[in-house]
């Protein structure tokens, strides 16, 4: 094997996994799959052990041999403990404080910490914030170029009176980014230079109008591979043996989700619901968009969906009752024990704590995904800062695709049920699940070979559960009556009452044309649109029909919740 | 991590770490009790007190440090006073005392304003376990180092406790009732088994219970007594009269065979207990050391 005949991709995440890409009469296919623990900590201390081992299971041949990989390109991304994590601070919160927000989640950080000059919190506070909190990389904004230096030179001397320590040892300075107003830079260097490794950038936010996020994603990227990488345990060689710099893992994923997006021009909606964090990502109208809730997980944030949603919120998903002492018992040992296997019970719970935590996910990311704030155009000086005003990107009644990862989207069925029950899309929407978890190396191997990256990621990981219907509205009686016309010429007619889930046979990957018309209380489009015709596609699933209305009320009994889960249950043949 | 991990006839390092730097007052390879003071020092006071200079002496901002008897740095005692406006010849005098005994931090000329800060905090970090000094941290503080067992839980609540074990429970799966708790409990650490009532660990704070170790707690008890949820797992800090480690989580959960054994086996002795668990972050969990 040569170079470029070849690809070893690695995601060093919880687990290690390594997947092994071959050039065959021209074409890339994956040749195997090798996992294994991750190396991080102690004994070990060194994750290129678990690559090894993970390269081991893949092949009869050596593929890295004493010195590193032998003939073939190695891509490795990390998500785990050489994750990055970042604080950021601007001006104004909701202006240049987004922006930075924005430009550090694109690039796959987990945000530990942001701070604004505006911040209700005194100034005292902000340094013992900092300073308990340990990041790898502090990410500065604030000013547009040419405009006021004095309140990000005040943020600058908040930060430098923290003296921030860098998450892996105290050895090395804090890499801080200035990616603010370009005529402050001089002042903020004099600040920052003596405690941290300072350097600046293109401003995230040049004019109130404009967001240029390209910049200080760069230098992310670059801080995150000259400061952190080679403080972590067996980074230092690593960082020798790969062919593209190490990338964070949700930075792979942003970049492979966002150019499936443009590939099929549709706007793309990705739910993430992790151990310890929930990520969202999404391109709509080719602006990407990620957005993580670092407190809201499954494993790890358990207890704190239980804080926020409430115990009514977790038990209202669950297919029985379960006695509130009980339920909670089982949120707390999902956080402190962290089973890998669960209980039946444990399984419930986990899948309702799911559905709330992407809900709560996507209602972050509506906030975060927004148009530039503080832009304006013909309203008040007053209407400014209004939050209010500003409209979100994310659009459920204009998403085309919906793709669910995570160790939370099992089998089709529940896949299915958990992106409607979570996400609520409206109107056409295609659902994905992540079969294969190997989204990340599709993102890694695009920079190399994009159409193996893109084969990887629409032939081997992406499973499509099937085109859905979701009916806007609330209504009673017949909720949407369709018709649909299969390639063959036949034809399926069919009604769905108020309240029902039905999922019609259509076969994977087969198109069909559709008519449908919503009943009394519903609609199919915008602005109440009430007729719809369209070009669907089928998947494991069939097409779906979700005609609970919008937004989705989860009724008391728990029979009807049986009646949802088993209309999106895969049929067994002749059903 | 399902099971509690017990460990014996190991050996077990603790490190003691001033938070910010001082003085180490133990020498290498003193042997030390487990209430020898290891390391001492004074870390900034985050109590922060604005004062409206000018508004108390009903002058303008711009005028108020012709009216200031202290500087930035100086310290300041409670009721001292810190600036005096006298008019009409002194029969009306206006008078601002410190709120609070401190340092002048910060004086604005512009604004009228005075921050002070109160006086730093006088810590120390003592060794927690008996043993021997094996590793000094200049200015900071030592590892102390003891040979004996150590069983690690799943979660707790409360800092670092010590105390003769008492083993309460019959059996791994007997729960822990308030009856069981008497007052020759005071300073001990009790071990009870599978789960522990509400009302017996109200009954441990009020008679004086160092520390509290069972195999499982039920988290809405846990929440109530708390007066808070646990969010995400980061603990330590609490203040509930007792520390409390749950070996295997939340629930009734049995204990462990072997962890119950080794409880047996070290009742009546010292038992060094800490709840502090830490899951998102650094992974820590709360543990009893019982010295040989």
């Amino acid at each position: 094997m040569s170079g470029k005949e070849a690809y070893l991709i690695v995601d060093i995440g919880e687990s290690t996994r390594a997947v092994l890409v071959r050039r065959l009469n021209g074409t890339y296919r994956l040749a195997g799959i090798g996992e294994a623990e991750t190396t991080i900590e102690a004994p070990e201390l060194d994750v290129t052990i678990g690559i090894r081992r993970a390269a081991e299971k893949l092949d009869g041949e050596t593929l890295i041999g004493k010195d590193g990989p032998e003939g073939l390109c190695l891509l490795c991304a990390s998500g785990d403990g050489g994750g990055l994590y970042m604080m950021v601070a601007g001006v104004i919160g909701m202006i240049s404080g987004e922006s930075a927000q924005r430009a550090a989640l694109g690039a796959g950080a987990h945000l530990i910490g942001t701070f604004s000059v505006d911040d209700p919190r005194p100034d005292y506070r902000l340094v013992e914030i900092m300073r308990a909190t340990r990041p790898d990389i502090f990410l500065l904004a604030g000013g547009t170029d040419g405009g006021a230096i004095q309140q990000v030179k005040k943020m600058a001397e908040v930060i430098k009176e923290a003296d921030v320590k860098p998450r892996f040892g105290d050895n090395y300075r804090l890499p801080v980014i200035f990616a603010g107003n370009v005529e402050a830079r001089e002042d903020i260097a004099v600040t920052l230079t003596e405690e941290y490794a300072m350097r600046a950038v293109g401003n995230v936010r040049p004019s109130i109008e404009r967001e240029n996020l390209g910049p200080a994603k760069e230098a992310i990227y670059d801080s995150y591979m000259e400061h952190v990488i080679s403080h972590s345990p067996g980074y230092e060689s690593l960082a020798k043996w790969v062919t593209r710099p190490i990338l964070p893992t949700q930075a792979a994923i942003g970049k492979i989700l966002f150019d499936y997006a443009e590939r099929r021009r549709v706007n793309l909606l990705a739910v993430n619901a992790g151990g310890s964090t929930t990520d969202i990502y999404s391109v709509y109208r080719g602006v990407f968009n990620r957005s993580l809730d670092a407190d809201v997980g499954l494993e790890y944030g358990a207890l704190n969906i239980l804080k926020k949603t409430g115990i009514d919120g977790i038990s209202r998903w669950l297919p029985k009752h379960m006695d509130e002492r009980t339920l909670r018992n089982i949120i707390g040992n999902l956080m402190v024990r962290r089973p890998s296997n669960y209980l039946d019970e444990e399984g419930m719970v986990f899948s309702a704590l799911a559905r709330e935590s992407i809900k709560l996910g996507v209602e972050e990311h509506k906030r975060l995904a927004s148009r530039l704030k503080g832009v304006q155009i013909q309203r008040t000086i007053a209407d400014t800062f209004i939050q209010s005003v500003e409209s979100t990107y994310l659009d459920l009644g204009d998403t085309q695709v919906l793709i669910g990862m995570g160790s939370a989207f099992t089998d089709p069925g529940e896949s299915a049920a958990l992106l409607l029950d979570s996400v609520e899309p409206i109107y056409i929407t295609e659902l994905y699940v992540d079969r294969s978890g190997l989204v990340p190396h599709a993102g890694m191997l695009l920079g190399e070979a994009p159409e193996a990256a893109f084969n990887l990621f629409t032939g081997e990981t992406l499973q499509r559960l099937g085109t859905c219907l979701c009916v806007d509205g609330n209504g009673g009686g017949d909720a949407v009556s369709l018709m649909l016309t299969r390639q063959d010429g036949s034809a399926i007619l069919e009604t769905v009452k108020s309240g029902e889930i039905k999922t019609l046979p259509l076969l994977d990957g087969e198109n069909c044309k559709i008519e449908a018309t919503a009943g009394k209380g519903f609609s199919l489009g915008k602005d109440k649109g009430k007729r719809i015709n369209a070009t669907v596609m089928g998947g494991s699933l069939g097409f779906i029909v979700d005609a609970r209305g919008r937004p989705l009320r989860v009724p008391d009994d728990k029979a009807t919740l049986a009646k949802w889960s088993k209309a999106l249950a895969p049929k067994a043949a002749g059903e | 991590m399902t099971d509690p991990a017990v460990e014996r006839n190991v050996v077990i390092c603790k490190v003691r770490r001033l938070p910010a730097p001082g003085e180490v007052l133990v020498r290498l390879g003193e042997m030390v009790k487990v209430d020898t003071p290891i390391a001492r020092g004074r870390v900034r006071n985050t109590e922060l007190v604005e004062v409206r200079v000018d508004q108390k002496l009903g002058v303008d901002a711009m005028d108020v440090a012709h009216y200031m008897l202290k500087r930035e740095g100086d310290e300041v005692k409670k009721d001292e006073v810190i600036a005096l406006r006298r008019s009409f010849f002194g029969s009306s005098t206006k008078i601002l005392r410190a709120p609070l005994d401190g340092t002048i931090e910060a004086f604005s000329r512009t604004s009228g304003k005075l921050l002070i800060r109160g006086l730093p905090i006088q810590i120390e970090v003592n060794a927690h376990i008996p043993g021997r000094v094996t590793e000094l941290f200049p200015l900071e503080g030592a590892i102390v180092e003891c040979k004996g067992a150590i069983a690690r839980g799943a979660v707790g609540v409360g800092g670092e406790a010590r105390g003769p074990l008492e083993v309460l429970a019959n059996g791994p799966g007997d729960v822990l009732t308030e009856d069981s708790i008497t007052k020759s409990h005071i300073g001990k650490v009790v071990l009870g088994g599978a789960t522990v009532t509400p009302e017996a660990q109200i009954k441990a704070r009020s008679v004086g219970v160092a520390a509290l170790v069972v195999g499982g707690v039920d988290e809405k008890d846990l929440s109530g007594l708390l007066g808070h949820e646990l969010n995400l797992g980061d603990t330590g800090m609490e203040r509930i009269g007792f520390t409390l480690v749950s070996l295997s989580g939340f629930g009734t959960q049995p204990l462990d065979e072997d962890a119950f054994r080794l409880f047996k086996e070290y009742e009546g002795r010292l038992a060094c207990v800490d709840g502090t668990t830490q899951i998102r972050t650094r992974m820590l969990r709360p543990e009893v050391i019982l010295p040989d």
